[in-house]
């Protein structure tokens, strides 16, 4: 059920078949990371849907968060013939490697979200994570400067997996937020390696360590569950206006996000605008196919934006999550 | 001074243990709080009741790289049995270690009944378990009821229950393993599988066993620690069956059979949250804490060979004294 809601935000992309359309039916290979977050389902769907729609044959390499076997994936891609390459890579070293090898073989490649660590060869569209996280903790910490105008405040950042770009590019956003009022805030920061149990250990031990939060920034909206299952007992959970509420940010822009948001618990969420992101790969490869260039470098960068509590009204239906969640994706949500 | 390395050696996990607790104590004196150790040990729970699984599975020098995928498959098959079946927490509890015990037979029935290395047997179902889990969900999350954050959150009494879950099943394995019949079969067919064919040990049998035993330890983690979370997300844990081997061996397990205890799982993954912890407490740069982690727990397996080693040159003293 969940995966065809997943492929049925595809259809939104009915802008970008039109435009795979104009290509003549190519096989393009789909060679992803793995699928363990709303973010990379929904892409995976709407990418597919959207090339499969379009009458192009797509070939799934699924890598199970493994670099090497996503190397060999692409190499047998290549040895198929295929017309075009779109990656999801596990990280940014090994995305630099695969690139390589698929120009070398003068087969097109576009790199979806999680960049290279070299931007100026292939295909990249990037989400600007920097700039996404600091607009939904610029948000959050004018809020929590307003609620308390006097002391120093405590802010926890849930920190990703450092050796992805996304994750080092969202911790930068938040201390570029932070600093412009260095000297009220207290930072502790909570590594997750992108994972719930390592993210629910660490944070606990932050929140042992220091009772008293104030404003918390998750590197990922799927970790907000956790932060939850930590905060609760202690009585951090609230609404906003409630006694004890943290203010809270997430980025990823998932299903989950925008309940809270709404839900009020979460005050804003920095936003990837998957849509743009998988239209735009799927132009720039299908264009390259058409043109037969076979080693095309551009930098698509999506700007994203915040949603927050003030905005919701107006940009909720810009929000990939936000649209799932409309289609029913949380149905069995606690 | 033979004596006091002796006696040193003899308990190295235990002495790095007191040495990283008293560094992270004088760093940051509330990390010896009652709450941070309580929190540490609930904490450590989780790697740890797989630890004890994966220790029966050591004893007998086999290995079990599925239990990051049983982490994962086994809570799923327990959460759609509670949505789907209104079966409750308990029930749920349950479905989740069966189910384990059920993976960890499917292990077993390959490497007994198909005479195929227990590595291969379960690279193979760590990539086969993950994969189905996958297949069911469509690598959706999982979100369960409320009533299940609620037992994931309860205590009895002042004990967390993962803590509780975690010292039962730490003391039952210990019984097992130092008093019962099975338990000295366990280290009798890790020390020398000929031997104990010889002696009439049902060595296969015993061989199976723990391959179930360890499935069913790794449901019941997974089951621990989704339950305080609340949701199943498709890269639940992806990995850790290197940190469930980490703490089995950092307790003193070996990789060749026939050495390990239950209480020594308890310790390694005790000593390995206690390091995580005390590096939040203190601080310190998120680059540089998996180096420290790595070194830490380097140290306290470079001490324990050290102490094997010292152990096997007294027992040859014995044999062959050398003024003889």
């Amino acid at each position: 059920m969940t995966r065809l809601q997943a492929l049925a935000a595809g259809t939104i992309l009915a802008g970008a078949a039109m435009t795979a359309g104009s290509a003549s039916a190519a096989t393009i290979c789909f060679a992803f990371q793995d699928l363990e977050t709303e973010f990379w389902v929904a892409g995976h769907g709407a990418i597919t849907k959207t090339l499969k729609d379009a009458g192009h044959t797509v070939i799934e390499r699924n890598a199970n968060e493994d670099a090497n076997r996503q190397l060999e994936q692409v190499r047998d891609c290549i040895a198929q013939g295929v017309d075009g390459i779109i990656l999801i890579p596990q990280d940014g070293e090994s995305a630099t490697t695969i690139v390589a090898e698929a120009q070398d073989a003068d087969t097109p490649i576009a790199v979806f979200n999680r960049p290279p660590s070299d931007l100026s060869k292939g295909i990249v569209v990037v989400a600007d994570n920097a700039t996404i996280a600091g607009q939904a903790v610029d948000s959050i910490v004018e809020k929590a400067i307003a609620a308390k105008p006097e002391g120093k405040l405590n802010a926890i950042i849930v920190v990703g997996d450092l050796g992805d770009p996304n994750a080092v590019g969202r911790k930068n956003g938040f201390y570029a937020a932070i600093n412009k009022h260095a000297d009220r805030f207290d930072v502790t920061e909570v590594a997750s390696q992108w994972d719930a149990a390592t993210a629910l250990a660490n944070l606990e031990a932050a929140v042992t360590a220091n009772p008293k939060v104030d404003l918390l920034f998750t590197s990922s909206d799927f970790l907000f569950p956790t932060i939850r299952s930590v905060f609760e007992p202690r009585g951090l959970w609230k609404k906003t206006g409630e006694e004890g509420h943290v203010w809270m940010a997430g980025l990823d822009g998932d299903a989950t996000a925008c309940q809270l948001v709404k839900d009020g618990f979460v005050d804003a969420t920095g936003v990837q605008d998957l849509y743009f992101e998988a239209e735009k790969s799927l132009e720039a490869i299908l264009a390259a196919i058409d043109a037969g260039e076979a080693q095309p470098n551009e930098v698509i960068e999506d700007p994203g934006f915040a949603l927050t509590t003030d905005n919701l009204g107006t940009r909720e239906k810009d929000m990939w999550g936000c649209v799932l969640l409309s289609q029913g994706f949380l149905k069995n949500k606690s | 001074m033979t004596r006091l390395t002796d006696i040193a050696l003899r308990h190295a996990t235990f002495l790095v243990f007191a040495l990283v607790l008293l560094w992270f104590g004088l760093q940051a004196p509330g990390f010896l709080s009652p709450e941070s150790i309580a929190n540490i040990v609930k904490q450590a729970a989780f790697i740890g009741i797989a630890a004890i699984g994966m220790t029966f599975v050591l004893l007998t020098a086999g290995i079990d790289l599925s239990v990051g995928s049983v982490i994962y498959l086994a809570p799923l098959i327990a959460g759609f049995a509670m949505r789907d079946l209104g079966i409750g927490v308990g029930g749920g509890l349950v479905v989740a270690v069966v189910s384990g015990a059920f993976l960890g037979a499917i292990n077993a029935a390959a490497i007994v009944g198909l005479r195929i290395i227990p590595f291969i047997v379960t690279l193979a179902t760590l990539f086969a378990f993950r994969g189905f889990g996958a297949f069911l969900t469509g690598s959706q999350q999982f979100d369960f009821d409320a009533d299940m954050r609620a037992f994931g959150l309860a205590s009895i009494g002042p004990v967390p229950l993962p803590i509780v879950f975690f010292a039962g099943l730490a003391g039952l394995a210990h019984v097992v393993l130092t008093r019962t019949a099975f338990g000295r079969q366990i280290y009798a067919v890790g020390n020398d599988p000929e031997a104990a064919r010889k002696a009439g040990l049902p060595v296969d049998w015993i061989r199976a066993r723990v391959y179930v035993i360890s499935g069913a330890c790794a449901g019941l983690a997974g089951f621990v620690v989704i339950a305080q979370i609340g949701r199943l997300d498709a890269g639940f844990g992806e990995g850790r069956e290197f940190d469930v081997i980490a703490a089995a061996v950092l307790g003193g397990a070996s990789l060749f059979g026939g050495i390990g205890s239950a209480l020594g799982a308890v310790v390694g993954a005790t000593l390995i949250q206690t390091v995580r912890s005390g590096l939040v407490f203190t601080g310190v740069n998120l680059y540089l804490q998996p180096i420290l982690m790595a070194g830490i727990i380097f140290l306290a397996v470079l001490i324990d060979s050290l102490r094997a080693r010292r152990a096997r040159q007294l027992k040859r003293r014995t044999i062959r004294p050398i003024d003889a």
